[in-house]
C-alpha cells in the first residue's frame, strides 16, 4: 500500500497517524493485503456471498416498547456538560 | 470438598466465602486475570440474590470479560477510550445466569476489542499464565481462561470471534465453548465483528460451560440475531463418529509445534479407546480461512468502531478546535496499535474500488468453507482440529509477531465463519504448558460437544495449574 492510499484511508477512518505509527503501520496494512490476495487462487466462480448467518428474518411488532429510563447514567457518561446538554467545540 | 460443591452457595456461607476471597485476592496478585475485582459490587444490583438455593448456579461466584456490559462495573473493553465508562445496564447473557442465582466478582482482562492473541493489546492490566508468569494466557479472553486456571472461579463468559475463547483455554488448560452463532444473546456485548461475534464460556469442568451455556442460549427480543434454540438430533444413535482433520497439506505455512504434534497424535490414539469412531476429513478451503476472516472481521469492525467518536461517552481529546478534529484526535489517542491496523484494513477493503476483490471475494470463500464443513458432517457427528499451533508463548515473543499470530488462527477462525459451535479441551501437558484440542459440530450440537469432552475429561480431567488450590472449601 502507497502511503497517499494510507492518508485516504485514515481520514475515511477518521484516524490521525503520526509519523512512527504511519511507517509502522503501512508495513502491517501491506502484509495484510498481501496475504489476502491468497483468496484470488479458489475458484468462487457462481458462489453466493455468505453476508449473514442468522436462519430466519425477524421482524419487530410495531408497537411501543418500555424502556428503562437511564437517562441520568447516560448523561454521566458525557465528557462535558452544560446542565444537561453535551458541550462540543464551534461548528463553525 | 468436590470440585463443584464448594463453589455453591459461596456467597451465602460467609466463612467459605472469606477464605475464598483471601485466596483470589493472592492469586489475582500474580496473574492480574482482573481489570476490576469486587466480589460484592454487582450483587446488590443483581436478582442473584432472588433464585432458589436449590439451583445449581446459586451462589456461584463467576468472572465476565469487560467487553461484556454488566451494571454497575465499568465497561473498558480494554481500551484507554472506554477507562472510565460505566455501563447503564446489563447484558442479557449475564441478566439470564444472575437470575439463576450465579454472581459476578469481576470484569477479565482481554486485548482491546477483543482483538489479539495474547492479551498483550490490553491498554488498561497485564496478564500472565498461571501455568507459567513469563508467558500469555491467550487471548483475547485471556483474562477469563487465566482466571478459571488459576482457581478463582469456576467459569467465566469470554467472547469468540476468530478464536478468542478457544484459544486462551487451551494455553490454560480449561475448557473453552464457543456456542452456534445466534445461540447466546448479544445484547450488552460490545461488536467486534458482528456476523461472527458469539459469547462463549472458559471453565474448570465441562459440566460448569454446559450449566452456564443452558441458562444462557435461547431467543432474546433485544437481539435480533438470536435465535430460537432447536438441540440438533444426530441421524444415527450408537457411537460418535468424529472426522480427523488431516493435517499437513494446505496450512498456508503453518506449522504445528512438537508439543502440539504429539498432543495430537496422542489423542488419535486414546480417543478409540474412549469409544469415539475415527474417520479422515478434508476441509480444502482450509488454507483461506483466515484471509477471509480478517477481511470479513476489519470490515466489520471498521462500521462498528466508527462509534466511538469522544463525543457523548468515551475520553475525549482535550485540545480539538472543531468538531471533526475532537473525534480524530480522539479516535486517534483513544485507540490502539493493533485496534487502528484493523480500522484501517476494514476501512480500506470497503472503500469503492476495492470491494470486490477483498469483501465480495471473502463472503464468497465463506460460502466455500460452510459448503466444507456441511459435506464433512454428512459423514461424522464431529471434526477434531487442533485449537492452536502452538502452546502458550512468552510475553514478547520475537517469532510470535502480531502477523505470525493472525495465521496462527487457521483451525479457530472456520467456527465462526461456519457459524458452527465448538469447544477446546485441555487435551495434555507438554513441558509443563497445557495444550487444547477441539472439537466442531454442526450447528446447535452443543449437546454432542458436551458429550464428547465430557467422555474425554473422565479419562483426562483438565490439569491442575500451579496457583491452583481448593483448600479454602475446607
Amino acid at each position: 500500500m502507497h502511503s497517499e492510499d494510507l492518508h485516504v484511508t485514515a481520514q475515511l477512518a477518521r484516524l490521525e497517524l503520526s509519523r512512527d505509527e504511519e511507517d509502522r503501520l503501512e508495513k502491517a496494512v501491506s502484509q495484510m493485503l498481501e496475504h489476502f490476495a491468497k483468496m484470488k487462487e479458489l475458484d468462487v466462480e457462481g458462489l453466493e456471498p455468505t453476508t449473514q448467518l442468522a436462519l430466519e428474518n425477524r421482524l419487530r411488532d410495531d408497537s411501543v416498547a418500555e424502556v428503562p429510563d437511564n437517562r441520568e447514567a447516560l448523561l454521566k457518561n458525557a465528557p462535558e456538560l452544560e446542565d444537561r446538554l453535551i458541550v462540543i467545540p464551534n461548528v463553525l | 470438598m468436590d470440585k463443584h460443591e464448594r463453589w455453591r452457595g459461596l456467597f451465602s456461607h460467609p466463612d467459605r466465602l472469606e477464605r475464598w476471597q483471601a485466596f483470589a485476592r493472592g492469586a489475582e496478585k500474580k496473574i492480574g486475570a482482573f481489570l476490576q475485582f469486587d466480589p460484592q459490587l454487582a450483587l446488590a444490583d443483581s436478582a442473584s440474590g432472588g433464585a432458589p438455593a436449590a439451583n445449581p448456579l446459586a451462589g456461584v461466584p463467576f468472572g465476565v470479560k469487560d467487553l461484556i456490559a454488566v451494571r454497575p462495573f465499568r465497561l473498558t473493553c480494554g481500551s484507554r477510550l472506554l477507562k472510565d465508562f460505566v455501563t447503564p445496564y446489563t447484558a442479557s447473557a449475564v441478566q439470564r445466569l444472575q437470575a439463576r442465582g450465579a454472581v459476578v466478582v469481576g470484569k477479565t482482562n482481554l486485548d482491546e476489542f477483543g482483538m489479539g492473541s495474547s492479551t498483550e493489546n490490553s491498554a488498561l492490566g497485564r496478564t500472565c499464565n498461571p501455568w507459567d508468569l513469563e508467558r500469555v494466557a491467550g487471548g483475547s479472553s485471556g483474562g477469563s481462561a487465566a482466571a478459571v486456571a488459576a482457581g478463582i472461579v469456576p467459569f467465566a463468559l469470554g467472547t469468540d470471534t476468530g478464536g478468542s475463547v478457544r484459544q486462551p483455554a487451551s494455553f490454560c488448560g480449561v475448557y473453552g465453548l464457543k456456542p452456534t452463532y445466534g445461540a447466546v444473546s448479544r445484547y450488552g456485548l460490545t461488536a467486534y465483528a458482528s456476523s461472527l461475534d458469539v459469547i462463549g464460556v472458559a471453565s474448570k469442568t465441562v459440566a460448569w460451560a454446559r450449566e452456564a451455556f443452558q441458562a444462557m442460549r435461547g431467543i432474546d427480543p433485544r437481539d435480533h440475531s438470536s435465535a430460537e434454540y432447536r438441540p440438533h438430533q444426530r441421524a444415527a444413535s450408537g457411537p460418535l463418529r468424529v472426522g480427523v482433520l488431516s493435517l499437513g497439506k494446505g496450512q498456508g505455512g503453518v506449522a504445528l509445534d512438537p508439543a502440539v504434534e504429539r498432543v495430537w497424535s496422542r489423542a488419535l490414539k486414546e480417543l478409540p479407546k474412549l469409544g469415539f469412531v475415527l474417520q479422515a476429513v478434508e476441509i480444502p478451503s482450509l488454507e483461506y480461512v483466515v484471509s477471509a476472516y480478517y477481511v470479513i472481521a476489519c470490515a466489520e469492525a471498521s462500521a462498528n468502531l466508527a462509534r466511538f467518536d469522544g463525543i457523548r461517552y468515551g475520553r475525549r481529546a482535550p485540545q480539538a478546535e472543531n468538531p471533526e478534529e475532537l473525534v480524530r484526535l480522539s479516535r486517534s489517542q483513544g485507540l490502539g496499535d493493533e485496534v487502528k491496523l484493523r480500522i484501517l484494513l476494514g476501512t480500506y477493503v470497503l472503500r469503492s474500488g476495492f470491494q470486490d476483490q477483498y469483501y465480495l471475494r471473502a463472503q464468497r470463500v465463506r460460502t466455500r468453507i460452510r459448503q466444507d464443513f456441511d459435506r464433512a458432517f454428512a459423514g461424522v457427528d464431529l471434526v477434531l482440529l487442533p485449537v492452536f499451533p502452538c502452546p502458550a508463548f512468552r510475553r514478547g515473543d520475537q517469532g510470535m509477531d502480531p502477523f505470525t499470530q493472525k495465521l496462527s488462527d487457521i483451525f479457530t477462525c472456520s467456527a465462526n465463519l461456519a457459524g458452527l459451535p465448538a469447544m477446546s479441551f485441555p487435551a495434555g501437558l507438554e513441558a509443563g504448558l497445557p495444550v487444547g484440542l477441539q472439537f466442531m459440530a454442526p450447528a446447535f450440537g452443543e449437546e454432542l460437544l458436551f458429550e464428547a469432552c465430557t467422555t474425554f475429561e473422565k479419562h483426562f480431567p483438565s490439569p491442575d495449574s500451579p496457583l491452583y488450590d481448593a483448600g479454602w472449601g475446607g
